[in-house]
């Protein structure tokens, strides 16, 4: 049996498109002081170590670990920083806790988007510097390429594409820290202006500002302390070859291998039997039918129809992205996937208000580190 | 909030400008110098196989990511070859729209397993499946970069 590892307090901020007021530093305060009020703990003295999940060029910082103790607690402490998305950290913190060394970890993840000046430039940066970059094309075009061959070997539609913008952006209206809840139509999808075809502009997920903290524990310590914990049942991540070199993207392999992972780790066989929602990378419309067939909860060119049908929506058979995902939250850097943990861990705590399922035992998260990465993460909650 | 304090006017709101003026050298390596003199000096595309895998690499490499070999056979792929994505970009870098929209593809070069990107142009309505050409520039004019091919057109 793996080792038993809970979440025992999740705190962040509202996710709002700018945050002049605050620096980063105060934004991350905000979501450490409210994680540790949740889970009944001293930052300074009852927490053993500490993670940031960031990427130097997004912070504008080189070496940004220096720049993240102060703000959660970690002066003096053991800290440094996963360059991977929050639930990259989880898998961190994870194994410091299974390894003995530690018993409690803070995990922390936050986006200060509004901050980059040129973000064309920063995301053109992450792509091939001999054989991409020299083209000249913004990155979200090669998710328009990947979405050209995900339609194209799926028979999923556009209008199944516009079904899952729609129905996220309405998702994120019950969710007061989201940063871009509207109430849209599909058609209102199909008829924005064309941005990277077959996407248009509302299929792009927008930016937001945001910090959060997500703290673990042992199971022994978890046990003493006034939450009820979450438990973390199963984790895995991976990273494919991608469209960085030579595959169409079409299928997200990654998101397959690192749900593999985290269902060996949780003693699931049959996905949908075992979850019974799931918050997955939306980061543009086709992502979400894209991941949830590769994390096997439809069956391949399924999930696009299932949309479409109401099978995803917050009433449907496998409630998708009621947080509203990074299409109707914001997308969030390397906080997208944390931003979806804490939705997971509301929801089987029953603490979701107007969004709440009512059937939420087990939940799932998934994370892609966006393009032109063939990146993914998984993680399995539960309430027992 | 994690402070008792805000600031409360838009007025007082202040931000520092910073810059990253950081420059690289990228090395092609022993299979990039292998592809670009071959692309700069004859005008033809080189791809590395695996006789083990049956893979033919394109960007070429000197190693089998599936089976992890070193690699050492060179093989010549394309110039023709099929569309297997398709994208038109409306949008510049710096998220602008553009006056011109782009298409941008991912090509599967004749003999080759792997995808090569690169700009279409003079192909309205092109989709996947399409067969396309490559049209280089001339021979005086290349420099051995992935820009010696102008754009690809389909035929």
């Amino acid at each position: 049996m793996p080792t038993k590892v809970a979440i025992i307090g999740v705190g962040h901020t509202a996710f709002r498109a700018t945050s002049p007021g605050l620096s980063y530093k105060e934004l991350m305060f905000e979501a450490a002081t409210r994680a540790y009020e949740d889970a009944g703990l001293d930052a300074r003295s009852e927490i053993d170590s500490f993670l940031t999940c960031s990427e130097d060029l997004a912070e504008g910082t080189s070496i940004f670990d220096e720049y993240v103790p102060d703000q959660i607690g970690g002066a003096e402490r053991p800290v440094y920083t996963v360059s991977g998305d929050t639930i990259q950290g989880l898998a961190t913190a994870y194994m410091q806790i299974a390894s003995g060394i530690v018993d409690v970890v803070s995990v922390e993840a936050h986006s200060k988007a509004s901050n980059v000046v040129t973000p064309g430039e920063l995301h053109a940066f992450a792509l091939d510097p001999i054989f991409v970059r020299p083209l000249g094309f913004n990155a979200h075009a090669m998710a328009g390429l990947e979405a050209s061959a995900y339609l194209a070997t799926t028979s999923t539609t556009r209008e199944q594409c516009a079904h899952v913008v729609a129905k996220n952006r309405r998702n994120a209206l019950a969710n007061p820290s989201a940063a871009h809840a509207a109430a849209i139509d599909p058609q209102d999808v199909l008829s924005s202006p064309p941005a990277f075809a077959p996407l248009t502009e509302l299929e792009v997920s927008a930016p937001a500002d945001g910090a959060l903290v997500i703290v673990l524990a042992s199971e022994e310590r978890a046990k003493k302390l006034k939450r009820q914990p979450v438990w973390l049942r199963g984790i895995g991540w991976s990273t494919g070859s991608g469209i960085t070199s030579g595959t169409d993207g079409s299928s997200a392999d990654y998101a397959r291998s690192a749900a593999e992972m985290a269902y060996r780790m949780a003693g699931i066989g049959d996905p949908r039997q075992g979850i019974d929602f799931a918050e997955v990378d939306d980061s543009y419309s086709y992502k979400e039918p894209q991941h949830l067939e590769a994390l096997g909860l439809f069956g391949p060119g399924r999930a696009g129809a299932a949309t479409a049908d109401g099978a995803t929506a917050r009433d449907g058979d496998l409630p998708v992205n009621v947080s509203g995902g990074s299409l109707g939250v914001g997308q969030l850097f390397e906080a997208s996937g944390g931003q979806k943990v804490a939705e997971v861990v509301a929801q089987l705590r029953g603490e979701a208000g107007p969004r709440q399922l009512k059937k939420a035992k087990t939940g799932l998260a998934q994370s892609w580190r966006g393009i032109p990465t063939a990146t993914g993460a998984v993680v399995v909650l539960s309430r027992d | 909030m994690g402070s008792s304090e805000q600031i409360d006017r838009v007025t007082d709101l202040r931000a520092w400008p910073g810059e990253f003026p950081v420059s690289h050298l990228y090395t092609m390596g022993i299979a990039g110098e292998r592809f670009f003199r071959e692309l700069k000096d004859n005008g033809r595309f080189l791809g590395s196989r695996c006789a083990a895998c049956d893979h033919v690499y394109l960007p070429p490499s000197i190693f089998c990511p599936r089976c992890f070999a070193a690699l050492d056979e060179w093989k010549e792929v394309g110039p023709q070859g099929t569309v297997r994505a398709v994208t038109t970009a409306h949008r510049g870098v710096d998220g602008t729209t553009l006056k011109t929209p782009e298409t941008l593809a991912l090509i599967q070069l004749d003999g080759a397993d792997d995808l090569l990107t690169h700009r279409i142009k003079e192909s309205e309505g092109l989709e996947i499946g399409a067969r396309v050409a490559p049209v280089l520039k001339e021979t005086p004019e290349r420099e051995g970069s992935i820009l010696d091919v102008r754009y690809f057109r389909a035929v």
